[in-house]
């Protein structure tokens, strides 16, 4: 038997020779698109410009694993984040915070955000307001160039603020951003040949007319709508432009390989001071951030709630290396005034006083989101500290249910809470929140979630009778969320919200002059919103993160502003 | 054969056909589209609607599906459409093309298939006759209890584990990402005196790998054992040691081609389950293939991308099919594709 056995072995050995030449035989034709692509990719991106960097690609493969030796001088300076590919590097369609975080750093617009939030001149060296609040003339700086040289003029301003407002570009943010720039609504919907609120002086001076004194406009222009292109650029290739974009900010795009990395190296002629970090690299691919900048292969990481415990503890590897920021965005449930039964309003106040944010913040999230204390956020130009939410009373909350038309819980029709989700059960704090609703006032809410896609199509039919949403803030103005979404004309106004005193106080607010009666006038506005409940305010976020030793300056800014050339590596 | 081979290619296009004009009308049922999640805050119905024209998302299914199968054949297409291997652009990553994104990522997820693939085999067959080798002695039930465990952990449960072992405690491996473009991301070349070139496996494709192939490994171990014990006991096997044949030459004509059988039939099963395991190893490793960004598209209807992954992988498998029967008749003479077969 022995003897027949070692042929047995010896027999399936060759036979497992040929399974492989067979597997692989099939696997070559299964995805042999794929391999012949892959070349094809390589020259193709060469080709298109999408690669040029000479130095390396062996650096970046052993920087994560050869710590020590000859890799060291190669980092210096060298920031090593991770990222993922934006949806796109034009900077007049993007609508999304991960797109934006490489454009605000590649181009730039006549004014800017400076890490404390204040707007500040950039492309533009000064500005003129006429008195009557309409007409703002622009002088620009004398020493602005795009990366490859040429020089900056009013009429690319001019041109780039045109094809931002454009018909054919249907960009989804130009009328929120450009729409009080007298013409661009004719532009945007009828293809105006240009936008007659925009005039080029000379060379250096351009002048934009506004359709009302609206004080938060030059907030508006540090948007990436208002960014400059470069025309050249753009006709000689409408489609690729964007893989190799040439713009006007600190850092250029030195290297973007699709889901691999993105490279920015940074502009050393930027009229504003060049950057003291030379490179910057975004790993657009790999696995959980924090594993990696413990394993040396990254600058900066996110904490999730798995690893705060370890974060907070001053003793642990990465608790001195913790720090938390508070963000412009804030989440809350959205109570359909249209649909009943939170067309009444005593109906939305019970349930926002029958849930417990504080405990449910601690026990779901270990408090790595702070209960929101209102809808406008900390650091937010008129934000006030004190509490104007709902507190949790159910006394009072049973005492308005009674009170409410429908005068009871058996009297309510059946309520639906939709959310984002691909899970048979809800977000931990909505179960929270349902069971909450249960136990102290006897209602009933049926969960269903569904994917982002559909949330959308059904907020713009206006059917969704309760969801959750957050909102990011895009500037820093009380205008961009209270305006946006509770004026009863706001598109955005997802909560059909109709109060004819709000409405007058956001009207007087957007041409008042006065800016501390002005952010008074917002503070009014917040609490009547408040007040009738379309939305029940629930957090804060907050960015929780680790960050190397090695980087000084780091912060993680409330909404998207460039930030990387006020940032240090010393190494 | 050959006929029969062409009459199998001839079906390719049917089914193709059917497949993608299925996709096709399951993802445009589905509420929301690309162009209103690009819309962002902006939400106005008429220009919404002029730029779904814009881009061929107007009209009924049908049509639609006319424009996006040839084109600007069509009234209303744009591109030479996919009969002619144009797949469109894609909405989430705006200014490529649906090929040139495929392409690369295609090309990541066939080298970690194939890889996976060979490693499961080669892996798989010799324990299988570790375990027939020892069969009742007490090596035979260990080895097939532990790769019983193996099989019965999923994907998503190894990873951690794994991550934290390799990466966090011994820091030997990066915790996933992928090396780099075409061939770079399986090996590192390593010049020995700048003039001798040795290509070491590159560290990103252990781990997937590893969490990849210990399932089929455990699969391909068990049935070689059962097809090994099963062989031996055949009488056809006595009887050519009856009748004084060489031991090889009864190991090369009877034994082999039998026990081939069963192993190769799993290649088909072994692929599907490989691409479902790199969906979940591709995520959390983070790794730029096919299955994280089929995923993506899906999340964000971006219908042009569902498609051209749909009629790659269809392709993929019919012809894989197409191989593994080829490969029947070729060891076991009975089996003649296209006729009937008397067992």
């Amino acid at each position: 038997m022995s003897g027949q056995n070692r042929v047995i072995v010896l027999l399936l050995g060759v036979l497992a020779a040929l399974v492989i030449v067979v597997g692989g035989l099939s696997a070559v034709l299964l995805l042999g698109g794929g391999e012949d692509g892959a070349t094809t990719t390589v020259d193709g991106g060469e080709g298109g410009g999408l690669t040029t960097t000479t130095d390396g690609d062996d650096d970046d493969e052993t920087a994560g694993l050869d710590t020590g030796g000859g890799d060291a001088e190669d980092a210096s300076g060298r920031l090593r984040l991770a990222g993922s590919d934006p949806v796109t590097m034009d900077p007049h369609i993007a609508g999304d915070s991960g797109s934006a975080e490489f454009i605000v750093e590649i181009f730039s617009g006549l004014l800017t955000i400076t890490p404390e939030l204040n707007i500040e001149l950039d492309l533009a060296e000064s500005f003129e307001v006429s008195d009557d609040g309409l007409v703002y003339t622009f002088t620009l700086r004398d020493d602005i160039f795009f990366h490859q040289g040429r020089r900056v003029t009013a009429e690319d301003v001019q041109w780039s603020l045109e094809r931002a407002a454009s018909r054919e570009l249907a960009s989804p943010t130009a009328l929120g951003y450009l729409g009080d720039i007298i013409g661009v609504r004719e532009r945007f919907y009828e293809g105006a040949e240009s936008i007659t609120g925009i005039e080029v002086i000379d060379d250096r001076t351009i002048q934009f007319t506004i359709d009302a004194p609206k004080p938060y406009f030059l907030a508006k222009l540090t948007y990436p709508t208002a960014f400059i292109v470069d025309r050249q650029q753009i006709e000689a290739n409408p489609r690729g432009w964007t893989r190799r974009p040439n713009g006007t900010g600190p850092y250029r795009l030195q290297e973007w390989r699709l889901g691999q990395r993105i490279v920015l190296q940074a502009n050393p002629r930027y009229h504003l001071g060049a950057p003291s970090i030379r490179e910057v690299l975004y790993e657009l691919s790999g696995g959980s951030t924090l594993t990696r900048f413990e394993n040396g292969e990254l600058d900066i990481a996110f904490i999730s709630v798995n690893d705060i415990d370890r974060a907070r503890d001053p003793e642990s590897d990465i608790g001195p290396r913790y720090q938390v920021f508070p963000q412009f965005t804030i989440s809350y449930l959205a109570l359909n005034t249209n649909v009943p039964p939170f067309d009444d309003v005593k109906v939305r106040q019970a349930l926002g006083f029958s849930i417990d944010r504080t405990l449910i913040a601690e026990v779901t999230f270990n408090n790595m989101l702070a209960p929101a204390t209102g809808i406008l956020m900390p650091q937010l130009p008129g934000y006030t500290p004190d509490d104007k939410t709902f507190q949790f009373d159910p006394d009072r909350a049973r005492t308005l249910l009674a009170e409410s038309k429908y005068g009871s819980a058996e009297n309510l029709p059946e309520i639906v809470l939709t959310e984002v989700g691909g899970g048979a059960e809800g977000r931990i704090d909505t179960q929270a929140f349902i069971q909450q609703w249960r136990e102290e006032l006897g209602i009933e809410v049926r969960i269903e979630q569904t994917d982002f896609a559909t949330i959308l199509a059904r907020q713009d039919e206006g059917s969704l009778q309760m969801f959750n949403a957050g909102w990011i803030m895009d500037y820093p103005d009380p205008e961009d969320i209270l305006d946006l979404k509770f004026y009863s004309g706001s598109a955005l106004n997802d909560v059909n919200y109709n109060n004819a005193e709000v409405d007058a106080i956001l009207e007087e607010a957007r041409v008042e002059q006065d800016a501390a009666r002005r952010l008074e006038l917002y503070q009014q506005a917040e609490r009547l919103i408040i007040e009738d409940a379309a939305w029940l305010p629930l957090y804060f976020s907050q960015a929780h993160v680790v960050i190397n030793a090695d980087v000084e300056g780091w912060f993680e800014p409330p909404m998207v502003i460039p930030r990387l050339r006020f940032v240090q590596v010393n190494r | 054969m050959a006929g029969y081979i062409i009459r199998r290619l001839l079906w390719l296009p049917v089914i193709l056909g059917i497949v993608s004009f299925a996709t096709f009308s399951i993802a445009r049922f589905g509420p929301g589209d690309p162009v209103s999640i690009a819309a962002g805050q902006l939400r106005d119905p008429d220009v919404l609607e002029r730029v779904r024209a814009e881009r061929g998302l107007d009209g009924t299914v049908v049509e639609q599906y006319l424009r996006w199968l040839v084109g600007d054949l069509y009234p209303g297409g744009s591109g030479s459409g996919a009969i002619r291997g144009d797949f469109g652009e894609s909405f989430i990553q705006q200014g490529f093309s649906v090929n040139e994104l495929i392409r690369s990522k295609m090309a990541i997820s066939a080298q970690l298939g194939f890889l996976t693939l060979v490693t499961v085999f080669s892996g798989g067959i010799p324990l299988g006759l570790l375990a027939a080798r020892f069969n009742g002695t007490w090596i035979d039930p260990f080895v097939i209890a532990s790769l019983l465990f193996l099989t019965s952990v999923p994907v998503l449960v190894i990873i951690p584990p794994a991550l934290w072992l390799f990466a966090s405690q011994l820091d030997i491996l990066p915790v996933g990402g992928w090396g780099g473009e075409g061939l770079d991301g399986i090996f590192d070349i390593w010049w020995i005196g700048g003039v001798v070139a040795v290509p070491i496996p590159d560290p990103h494709i252990y781990l997937p790998l590893f969490v990849l192939s210990i399932g089929g490994f455990a699969g391909v171990a068990r049935l070689v054992r059962i097809t090994a014990l099963e062989v031996l006991s055949e009488d056809y096997v006595r009887t050519a040691h009856a009748k004084g044949l060489k031991e090889t030459t009864v190991a090369f004509k009877h034994v082999l081609p039998n026990a081939l059988l069963p192993v190769i039939t799993v290649i088909g099963f072994a692929l599907v389950g490989i691409l479902e395991g790199a969906f979940f190893t591709e995520t959390l490793l983070g790794i730029p293939g096919i299955g994280r960004f089929a995923f993506a598209a899906v999340q964000s209807r971006d219908y042009d991308v569902i498609l051209a992954i749909t009629v790659i992988l269809s392709t993929a498998f019919v012809l894989a099919n197409l191989v593994v029967e080829i490969a029947y008749t070729w060891i076991d003479p009975r089996v003649r594709l296209g006729e009937a077969v008397n067992a």
